[in-house]
């Protein structure tokens, strides 16, 4: 009888201590419902990096961790573009209400990570810059003058890609002037202020010359490469290779 | 004592006269079997017999707990894991019990099949037998299906949709198996039903009768070269072994059955301990798609088959290769009823095994190490290697967003990563010229989709311009052969778009 008894014991044991052994490994944790994540790391590198860049800059797509973009930016317009998307470009509308899987919620988490996280106080140095959204049509005529004068320093006629209709075609009239007046620091766009050959501080760009250049720019737009686009004279465009 | 004797022997009596279950079993116990079957080749049926118990008395065990709700039944696995005593243990017998018994009730048949024991008068004992393998594997999936997490999830939803695909019936077949359009609370009632009654119910009912027959019919004699079964003289002959040259089943042959069944549980309970249970993996939800689920191993070939197939054939191979493949096995008897049992002189018997063997191998290695789902987050998560941008013309990084918004990116991986369903495309610019992959992503081929109605004419074009810039630094860019001026200075009807349109014309 106590023979027994002790076999029991030591099989019940060593059992035991292989179920130990198994829990410590491998308890499953219930996978958090995607829409329950408010991390945000997790939502911008599962949702963003791609196009933004892993750190909100260096991606193809507009450079998100630019101090003085977010110092322009206010929530709404954040919101508007993350919700909704900007139709027409390759920026997906991430709310569920928009067709997206980002309930209100994280988008809200996003926005207040990317300022968290990439805001400077005092990034424009008190400066007024034009406003983020355009309220004017500008004049295409003068802009394309503006545009020799302002951009074509740096955006030289044999590098002239800005003005490649199909580029345009690509871009919405508000990326172009958020490049514009907040620049773009990861690729060296300089910003409103600095808008000269060598980036250094110039005549700021006023309302009016965005305005312009963006009225220029929209009359080279060439949706449909390969049919007879705009009159307008691109003589852009030399491979960059 | 003796007084605890008698009355056993007495008890034992009055059972006895009225079962009359003694003969009987005492005949089949101890009828004479030719003396070469006691060998270890013919221990799998018994293994496989004894299994079906384990089985059963753990399935038991775990049907006490486990809820066949959808809202619950993730959870009370869980429950099983972690807070049941020893329910951990009991989902990983059950579970390695499961594999063990494919795989033992597989390598039965392929013994069974290379000793010809299907032939004359075993038909039928063969024909059940095919049976009780796809009940196994019935019970298999249906088994994968109540763990309920998202692995079983996506094996229903595959599943569901091969079965989509009949004609004509195909919708009817689908709502029959979910109990409704799609996987829902009726879905696991359904498979609960399925795995607890009606198919252990057959597969027990078939398995005794099974059984039943390879005692009446007698184990079969070891094949030796140049002994033709007849359907005339068999019979005859096989009694004339077992009487001369034979040995009582038990202890003679059995001993072995014991030893290996015994060795069979004890190799489950052991894998059982180290290893535990199977899963339960994340929960169900559709809305998780960074998931890989993975089918359990034994339905991993279908789908390194399925993704290696052109999608032309997928649908012909899913619903007539089974069909198929079952009735081959049931004609198999009928076929070749009579002639040579060795392998020694059926060569084609041994060919068709390695074959098979072979190719189940091979695939079910490719489906292990293939990731044949796109990886469904890559368009949005992974970032293009910064090398790609740098110096990059704005409408190269255009087509950057384009490449990662029209998700090629879930196909394809850029620098290490992205999915794997299509090649990588970090040299692509050496491979193909422009011209070549704005027809490639326009017309698709092979299992790349058909973009051109899904881009704008500037998306493809930037496109284009990307992935013309996916070349290592110190190779050029592939040309078109046949004219390698052309790409660079034709610019009609945006064959170029880099070059001025209006200029051109
Ligand atoms: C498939 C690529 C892609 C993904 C993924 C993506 N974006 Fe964008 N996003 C773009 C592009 C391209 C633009 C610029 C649109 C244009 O060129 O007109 C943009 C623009 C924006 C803008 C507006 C910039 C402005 O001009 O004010 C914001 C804000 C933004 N994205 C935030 C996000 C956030 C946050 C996420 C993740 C939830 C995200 N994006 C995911 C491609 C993407
Ligand atoms: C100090 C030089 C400089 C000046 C002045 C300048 N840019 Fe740029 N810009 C750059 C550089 C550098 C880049 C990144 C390289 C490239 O895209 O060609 C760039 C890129 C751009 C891009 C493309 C961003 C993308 O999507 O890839 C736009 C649009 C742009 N500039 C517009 C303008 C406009 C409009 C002006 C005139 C108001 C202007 N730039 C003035 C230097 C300049
Ligand atoms: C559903 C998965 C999938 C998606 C999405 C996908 N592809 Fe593919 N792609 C493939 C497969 C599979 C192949 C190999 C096809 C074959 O046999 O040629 C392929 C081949 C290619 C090739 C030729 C590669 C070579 O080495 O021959 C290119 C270029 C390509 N794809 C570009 C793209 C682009 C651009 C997109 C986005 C517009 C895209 N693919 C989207 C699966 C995909």
């Amino acid at each position: 009888m106590r023979k027994m008894a002790a076999v029991l014991l030591a099989s019940t044991a060593a059992v035991l201590c292989g179920c130990h052994a198994y829990q410590r490994g491998e308890v499953s944790q219930p996978v958090p419902r995607p829409s329950a994540v408010l991390d945000f790391a997790t939502l911008y590198g599962q949702n963003c990096a791609a196009c933004h860049g892993p750190d909100g800059a260096n991606g193809p797509a507009t450079d998100l961790a630019n101090p003085e973009y977010l110092a322009l930016v206010d929530d709404a317009g954040l919101r508007k573009w993350i919700g909704g998307g900007m139709p027409g470009t390759q920026m997906p509308a991430f709310a569920k209400s928009s067709g997206g899987m980002l309930t209100d919620a994280q988008v809200n988490a996003i926005i207040a990570g990317m300022r968290k996280r990439w805001s400077r106080p005092g990034a424009l140095e008190g400066a007024q810059p034009p406003p983020y959204a355009q309220t004017q049509t500008g004049d295409a005529k003068r802009g394309a003058q503006t545009y020799q004068a302002r951009c074509a320093v740096c955006h030289k006629q044999t590098r002239d890609e800005i003005t490649n209709p199909v580029y345009l075609a690509l871009v919405s009239d508000q990326a172009l002037r958020t490049m514009m007046i907040a620049g773009s620091p990861d690729i060296g766009q300089p910003d409103w202020r600095h808008d000269s050959a060598d980036g250094k501080p110039a005549t700021p760009l006023t309302d009016q010359d965005i305005n312009d250049i963006i009225a220029y720019l929209d009359g080279l737009r060439n949706a449909s490469p390969g049919f007879a686009g705009t009159a307008a004279e691109p003589q852009s465009g030399a491979p960059a290779r | 004592m003796p007084r605890v004797n008698g009355t056993g022997q007495r008890i034992y009596a009055w059972f006895e006269r009225r079962l009359q279950l003694e003969g009987p079993v005492k005949e089949a116990a101890l009828h004479p079997v030719p003396r070469n079957t006691a060998s270890w080749w013919y221990v799998f049926g018994s293994a496989a017999f004894t299994l079906l118990f384990l089985q059963i008395i753990t399935g038991i065990l775990l049907a006490l707990i486990y809820v066949p709700s959808a809202a619950h039944a993730w959870d009370s696995l869980n429950v099983l894991n972690h807070q049941v005593p020893l329910g951990w243990y009991i989902r990983a017998l059950h579970g390695w019990g499961s594999n063990f018994m494919v795989a033992i009730v597989l390598i039965h048949m392929a013994q069974v099949f290379l000793f010809g024991a299907y032939k004359f008068p075993r038909e039928l004992t063969w024909i059940l037998g095919v049976f009780l393998l796809l009940m196994t594997l019935g019970m298999a999936f249906t088994g994968q299906v109540l763990r309920f997490d998202q692995d079983a999830y996506w094996g229903l939803g595959i599943g569901a949709s091969i079965m989509g695909r009949v004609p004509f019936i195909g919708g009817g077949l689908v709502h029959l198996l979910l109990g409704g359009p799609i996987i829902a609370g009726a879905t696991l009632s359904r498979f609960f039903t399925l795995h607890v009654f009606v198919i252990p119910g057959l597969l027990l009912l078939f398995a005794l009768t099974h059984v039943w027959m390879v005692l009446k019919l007698g184990v079969n004699e070891w094949p030796m070269p140049g002994r033709v079964v007849r359907r005339a003289t068999y019979v005859q002959e096989y009694n004339k072994l077992a009487h001369e040259d034979g040995i009582p089943f038990v202890p003679g042959a059995f001993w072995k059955d014991l030893v290996f069944s015994g060795a069979v549980i004890a190799a489950v309970a052991v894998c059982a301990l180290i290893m535990g249970p199977f899963g339960p993996g994340g929960q169900p939800d559709p809305s998780i798609i960074q998931t890989v689920p993975k089918p359990d191993f034994f339905f991993l070939w279908i789908y390194a088959v399925l993704s290696y197939l052109p999608p032309a054939l997928e649908t012909p191979f899913i619903l007539i290769a089974p069909i198929i493949g079952i009735a081959i096995l049931l004609a198999l008897p009928f076929y070749a009823a009579e002639g040579e049992k060795s392998w020694h002189r059926r060569p084609v018997a041994v060919l068709v095994v390695s074959f098979v063997a072979v190719a189940w191998g091979s695939f079910t290695q490719l489906g292990t190490v293939t990731p044949w789902s796109p990886h469904m987050s890559a368009w949005s998560a992974d970032a293009i290697p910064a090398k790609f941008l740098r110096g990059a013309s704005p409408l190269v990084r255009q087509g950057a967003n384009v490449f990662q918004d029209k998700q090629c990116r879930n196909c394809h991986a850029v620098g290490g990563r992205g999915g794997q369903r299509g090649p990588a495309l970090d040299d692509i610019a050496t491979r193909m010229t422009p011209d070549e992959l704005r027809f490639k992503v326009v017309t698709g081929g092979g299992n790349m989709p058909a973009f051109g109605k899904n881009l704008s004419p500037a998306e493809i074009e930037a496109l284009v311009a990307f992935l013309d810039t996916l070349h290592p630094p110190n190779q050029r860019p592939a040309v078109n052969p046949v004219n390698e001026v052309y790409t660079s200075t034709h610019a009609s009807g945006g064959e170029d778009v880099s070059a001025a349109p209006g200029a051109a014309r």
